[in-house]
């Protein structure tokens, strides 16, 4: 078989370092092609490089057999690439319609017809997102399908996904791999990232592994198993470190004093009436399908959001009742939220990551007249890139020049800073690669051993249930259930989120 | 003044209406349910150990555990009870005082005037320390006491230290019905029922009274030693929204206290489903595959173990759907546990040791 696209020694640098270096790459017609690898690997700026959003430094890319330079994203458009960013390319501001006709529409519109005929096209992909809902309002999911929806409509021969699935609950998913499928069936060729390595292997016609910018093997999915995926990724076998200690083979950690209680919390109907408590010194793991109000209480909490204004419930910090309407008095009180959108919420993309990390600490120590001492920037970019293991040239390199596990850890340094006594990770490996999810897990343990009360939300059962000392999940707005990390199975877990 | 007006019309602050979670070492199970039965008495209430023997007051008799026998019977009930190492006991009588019966038999009366309405006895080295629930109302009346208290109108109740020589010494008072005392760590511990609090006191009267743990999700009564130098803590009815509402609404409990007859009060409770007036207990729904009664359990069955810090560590319990309820007292011996069950008739033991769901 012929390929419908090919690189040959592609070599993109960034001040002299590159971050792919000599790939060659093949994507056949009418194939699924996954590109799996650690973060920092390279996947996102060969991706780039394909939808011409990136240059390469050397190499050379085919379209059909022939040279195909791209300058510019829209030059790989009207070739018929497109590309679903990991980052939300969406404006806010519009409606779902909006966006998907984004860039195509008439001189004169109709607001009713491009309404109607979006919400044919999302029905076609099974996608059940209202188009008259504005962008602004729609959860990480419902944006990825926007995002996925929106590169569909274009009719690309090849399309490009970089972490589709990561926000999606399990039935989105199922319905995300058959609307591949469909596109494979219709003609069209698809790259997807995933950092889900079952989902390479399940669905993938062919794999290719990516290590620190260099192309390490490509095989048919067939010849490949999680296993030989993983040593290709990072040198080494992690299964037994990720996911591999279960509760019940563990020593949990007991429980210190109660740090947090939060009693009949109410947030309109997402959040109804739910009470918990969280203790010094152990990691409470918050399971819960996507839109059953993980998220939201944990921002009610740290302030992001506020309660219902009438009998909204208490949140007791130590014992005393607070009330936050902003989230600076929490981080003064000693509670941080790592949020589960890092590019929208976590960081400043354009600054240093002593910048971000100084933001955050100017939060705890800052008023309006603060002066930013460049001295302290510099001395907390060093401080935390030794002690979180952020890869990256130095202090002054920008978070958007870094891959998805190091923009994470700047996330979580940025937060750290802040000297909590509660800490709240919202999907803290979402979008991060097996290597750095080792990594982020054992210092979400080390938090935990040192005394900090910790919270861990995850939509991922094998995460809550390797990483957590209780359990508690949630069902429509509510904590419904706690188990032991002994007690927990998958399926009383997810028996506890469904019924 | 403005404060509270905003507060109470939001429901937020003082006007709440919460209740603080039963998670963590609070997290329901099954164990006094499932406990075996040590023996079955007419409303079981205090436990103490008394030279190795375990007596327990059931009405107006004092009963050995195991012996079937009556140790002791008074014309009045009891109402609480305390063993001295040297085999005194202090026993608490309803509508009067407090009286010591000596090894020999010999029965001795504290002045009223310092012991009356005594819900709790505890001995601190020679002295002896008695919980008075409340002035206003005796001990068995300790439902209305609540009721006309609501959450936030100081209470009655005081600590009254008894030394065998010298006068009697309040070592706290204002306190909205202490319900269980015990010397620990050098100090005399109190479980302030109505605020669901553990009060540390000085027994010399020198500083002011520290809260060392709060927020409890029940009525705190009786406090007892555990093994390993922390304290057992019983619990007799559970915090619950509604009750915490009715608490805060003035007009509706007058109402109620002048018209209904205090079993079918919304109110906490030893015991509930005794009968079909009382408020709100038929509904059920079904949940995770369980029958769950949808209205808020009056009545419940709680022991907790604090460490010697007071957090709690483990719990046993009797559930929404259980019937050992109205848990007054709990003690530890030779590695079991004894709970008596004042709503559910019976004293039942389990091993001291966290409960491991079958």
């Amino acid at each position: 078989m012929s390929p419908i696209l090919e690189l040959r020694s592609i070599t993109k640098e960034y001040r002299g370092v590159p971050a792919v270096k000599d790939v060659d790459f093949t994507l056949n017609s009418q194939e699924i092609h996954a590109l799996v690898g650690e973060n920092g690997a390279g996947k996102s700026t060969l991706t780039k490089i394909i939808a011409g959003a990136v240059t390469p430094t050397s190499g050379e890319m085919l379209l059909d057999g022939k040279p195909a330079p791209f300058k510019v994203p829209k030059d790989a458009l009207v070739a018929g690439i497109a590309m679903v960013y990991q980052e939300n390319s969406l404006v806010p501001a519009l409606t779902v319609a909006q966006n998907i006709f984004l860039g195509q529409e008439r001189f004169f519109n109709r607001m009713r017809g491009v309404n109607i005929a979006a919400q044919q096209f999302l029905q076609s992909l099974n996608f059940g997102v209202d188009p008259t809902a504005s962008v602004g309002s729609l959860g990480a999911a419902q944006r990825q399908m926007v995002e996925i929806a929106r590169a569909v409509r274009q009719k690309a021969r090849i399309i490009i996904f970089d972490e589709p699935t990561a926000s999606l609950t399990p039935e989105e998913k199922f319905h995300f791999f058959g609307l591949m499928r469909r596109l494979k069936q219709t003609g069209v060729s698809i790259i997807f990232i995933s950092h889900a390595i079952e989902e390479a292997v399940t669905h993938a016609d062919r794999i290719t592994v990516l290590r620190d910018g260099a192309h390490v093997l490509t095989d048919t999915a067939a010849n490949l198993d999680r296993n030989a995926i993983i040593r290709a990724m990072v040198g080494r076998t992690l299964s037994g470190e990720i996911y591999g200690v279960r509760g019940a083979a563990r020593t949990l950690r007991k429980a210190g004093r109660k740090v947090l209680s939060v009693q009949n919390l109410s947030m309109g109907s997402m959040v109804r009436n739910t009470s918990f408590s969280v203790f010094a010194g152990q990691v409470t793991g918050m399971f819960g399908l996507i839109g059953s109000g993980r998220t939201e209480t944990a921002k009610i909490i740290s302030g992001v959001i506020k309660r219902d204004s009438f009998h909204g419930g208490e949140v007791k910090l130590d014992g005393r009742t607070v009330r936050y309407r902003v989230p600076q008095p929490a981080v003064r009180d000693g509670i941080v939220y790592v949020t589960e959108d890092r590019k929208l919420e976590g960081f400043f993309e354009t600054m240093s990551i002593g910048s971000n990390v100084n933001v955050g600490y100017m939060a705890t120590k800052g008023g309006v007249f603060s002066v930013v001492n460049m001295g302290q920037v510099r001395r907390l970019a060093k401080q935390w890139i030794d002690a979180i293991k952020i890869r990256a040239i130095n202090g002054d390199a920008k978070v958007i020049e870094l891959s998805g596990g190091n923009q994470q850890k700047v996330v979580i340094a940025k937060s750290l800073v802040q000297r909590p006594k509660l800490i709240i990770f919202d999907e803290p490996t979402r979008g991060v690669d097996v290597g750095a999810i080792v990594e982020i897990h054992q210092f979400i343990n080390q938090l935990a051993d040192e005394g900090l009360a910790v919270i861990v939300i995850s939509s991922y059962l094998p995460e809550i249930m390797n990483i957590s000392d209780r359990i508690l999940v949630t069902r429509q707005g509510r904590v419904v259930e706690e188990f032991t990390a002994r007690q927990a199975t998958e399926e009383r877990i997810m028996y506890a989120a469904v019924h | 003044m403005l404060r509270n007006m905003i507060d109470r019309f939001v429901g937020r602050g003082e006007a709440a209406v919460t209740v603080p979670p039963m998670d963590g070492a609070l997290r329901p199970n099954q164990a006094l349910e499932q406990a075996a039965i040590a023996a079955e008495a007419r409303a079981p209430d205090n436990l103490v150990n008394h030279r190795g023997d375990i007596l327990f007051s059931t009405g107006r008799e004092l009963r050995k555990l195991g012996a079937d026998s009556v140790v002791h019977s008074f014309d009045r009930s009891i109402t609480c009870l305390a063993a001295a190492p040297d085999g005194h006991l202090a026993v608490g009588l309803s509508g009067g005082e407090v009286v010591i019966v000596a090894p020999d038999g010999a029965v001795n009366s504290l002045p009223a005037a310092e012991t009356s309405h005594a819900t709790a006895l505890a001995f601190h080295d020679d002295a002896l320390i008695v919980c008075r629930g409340s002035t206003r109302h005796s001990v068995d009346q300790w439902k209305r006491d609540l009721m006309e208290a609501g959450t936030s109108a100081p209470g009655s109740g005081s600590v009254v230290l008894i030394p065998r020589a010298g006068p009697p010494r309040v070592l706290a008072d204002g306190l909205r019905w202490p319900y269980g005392a015990w010397s620990h760590q050098g100090r005399i511990i109190v479980s302030e029922s109505w605020s669901h609090r553990l009060l540390a006191l000085d027994p010399a009267g020198g500083t002011r009274p520290q809260t060392v743990l709060t927020d409890l999700p029940g009525y705190p009564a009786r406090l007892s030693a555990a093994s390993d130098g922390g304290l057992w803590l019983a619990v007799f009815a559970p915090r619950s929204q509604l009750i915490e509402f009715v608490l805060r609404e003035d007009g509706y409990r007058r109402r109620m206290l002048n018209e209904i007859d205090s079993d079918f009060w919304i109110a906490p409770t030893i015991a509930n489903g005794r009968s079909f007036l009382e408020p709100i207990q038929g509904g059920a729904l079904k949940q995770m595959g369980v029958l769950k009664p949808w209205a808020p359990s009056r009545s419940y069955g709680l022991a907790i173990k604090l460490a010697a810090d007071f957090e709690p560590v483990m719990s046993f319990h009797s559930r929404a759907d259980g019937s050992r309820h109205g848990t007054t007292s709990v003690l530890e011996q030779a590695g079991l546990l004894y709970v008596a069950s004042k709503g559910g008739d019976v004293i039942v033991s389990l091993p001291a040791e966290e409960f491991v769901e079958p």
